[in-house]
């Protein structure tokens, strides 16, 4: 199949440098085979955004929030204190003398404590984690030394605390250090209890011991009438 | 992440360490540099040869995909390169790559076919002129130069593109990646294109007389290429 010989006799070749004109049926062609997009039922921005896929799991952040989770498991007071930045050696003074009353001093991070938290039975912690922030962590509750250690400190502010499955403000931390320890306010709750039955042998007796002082005041005032009646003995 | 004041709270994350590349499987060629082109053949040709300007139209059959580097200068358009341009390509990439860690590997022949002119001023007629250059033919989709080695396309891409847009053809950096993406984007398009006529289905069946009006290589061009260009927004 060839094209009629007339059609090349005056035209250019067919691949020129510059932009050869169309015959206009073939730029009509052209227009017509044009490419159509498709069009969705649901156009794509009224649908919900895709959340990020492929989100690798970070090792180093899953080692982390494994660390932020036995701690929390393994102490009984935990303080979340707002920390504003001091000098390193200021930060290693601190540690040292909470290490002395067996209060551990541990930074987290925001991003992974939050889920941690999230999960765990300390969900109503996490409005404290915002901005920078420290754990004192120790398996004992010595509140009234952390304290007196924190006042000393002004850069380390104390926001809350969870001791012994319990959560309590900074006042409540305050009024918790002024509780007397805990061996005192046992032998209170005992001495309480047992004054009771600590009464009731005294209970029991009240009744011969009020018998036997009013005998006893009888044979007294009968010794005072006869004494003074009867000469003394010999 | 606002706070208690509405106020925005600035707050350092975790740092996430990416592992850096993995540049294990590439060879290196004896000369990381790029050849230096002859202008003229080593056996120049005697006969002058017709102008043949077929081996600028339609789509490139050869030199299509990577071989040894992974990174390259993809032709979007037909053209001659002389020696002018291989020098420019040479001289520009020698100096932006460092020999070292990375290589660069001709793509393209040294030219090959004679180009003839006439002396300036005369009228037409008495003969064909005597060859004046010679030159390297190359089509659309065709890649002209490949860069490789332990570079990252970011690095590669500046002064790709500052020798791309110098040759006589359009052209652009690509990289494995990208020209995968490129042809599936293609084909992609080509499938879901809504428009139930397209100039192949025209053309085969002849509708309406159509190829009266066309050339019997548009069966094969399928109306994306017109002369040397290549119509990249035709499907």
């Amino acid at each position: 199949w060839l094209p009629a010989l007339q059609l090349l006799r005056h035209a250019s070749k067919a691949v020129t440098r510059h932009w050869k004109a169309m015959n206009f049926q073939r730029q009509k062609l052209l227009a017509v085979t044009e490419y159509l997009a498709p069009r969705p039922a649901v156009p794509p921005r009224c649908l919900p955004r895709p959340t990020a896929q492929g989100h690798q799991e970070d090792g180093h952040a899953a080692v982390l929030r494994r660390q932020v989770q036995e701690t929390l498991r393994g102490s009984r007071m935990v303080a979340v204190c707002q920390y504003n930045s001091m000098p390193d050696e200021d930060v290693v003074t601190l540690r040292h003398y909470l290490r002395k009353h067996d209060i551990h001093v541990k930074f987290v991070l925001n991003e992974i404590v939050r889920p941690v938290l999230a999960q765990s039975k300390y969900r109503n912690l996490l409005p404290l984690f915002v901005c920078r922030n420290i754990l004192l962590v120790s398996p004992e509750t010595r509140a009234r030394e952390m304290l007196r250690v924190l006042k000393g400190v002004p850069q380390v502010n104390l926001l809350g605390a969870c001791i012994d499955d319990t959560i309590l403000s900074r006042q409540g931390v305050e009024n918790f250090a002024r509780l007397p320890p805990l061996e005192v306010s046992q032998g209170q709750t005992v001495a309480a209890l047992s004054l009771l039955s600590s009464q009731t042998c005294s209970l029991l007796q009240r009744g011969p011991a009020h018998l036997t002082a009013l005998l006893d005041q009888h044979i007294r005032q009968l010794q005072d009438v006869a004494g003074p009646t009867e000469p003394p003995p010999g | 992440p606002a706070g208690p004041g509405g106020v925005a709270v600035p707050r350092a994350g975790l740092k996430k360490l990416a592992l850096p590349p993995d540049y294990s499987g590439i060879t290196f060629p004896e000369k990381p540099k790029l050849k230096f082109m002859d202008k003229v053949p080593a056996v120049p040709k005697v006969r002058r040869e017709p102008r043949r300007l077929r081996d600028i139209r339609g789509p490139s059959q050869v030199a299509t995909d990577f071989t040894q580097g992974q990174y390259g200068i993809l032709a979007l358009g037909g053209g001659y390169l002389h020696w002018g341009h291989f020098e420019m390509i040479r001289l520009t990439i020698g100096r932006s790559i460092d020999p070292k860690s990375m290589f660069a590997v001709w793509r393209v022949p040294a030219p090959y076919k004679s180009v003839t002119r006439k002396s300036l001023g005369h009228r037409m007629g008495g003969g064909k002129g005597p060859i004046d250059h010679y030159v390297t033919a190359v089509k659309s989709g065709r890649l002209v130069v490949e860069v490789g080695g332990r570079c990252e396309f970011e690095e590669v891409r500046p002064f790709l593109a500052r020798v791309a847009q110098k040759l006589p053809f359009p052209a652009v950096p690509v990289s494995r990646e990208s020209l995968r993406e490129m042809r599936r984007e293609e084909e992609q398009k080509r499938l879901d294109n809504q428009n139930p006529w397209t100039f192949e289905r025209v053309v085969a069946s002849n509708m309406l007389g159509m190829r009266k009006y066309l050339s019997p290589y548009d069966l094969q061009l399928k109306g994306r290429y017109w002369g040397k260009f290549f119509l990249k927004h035709r499907v």
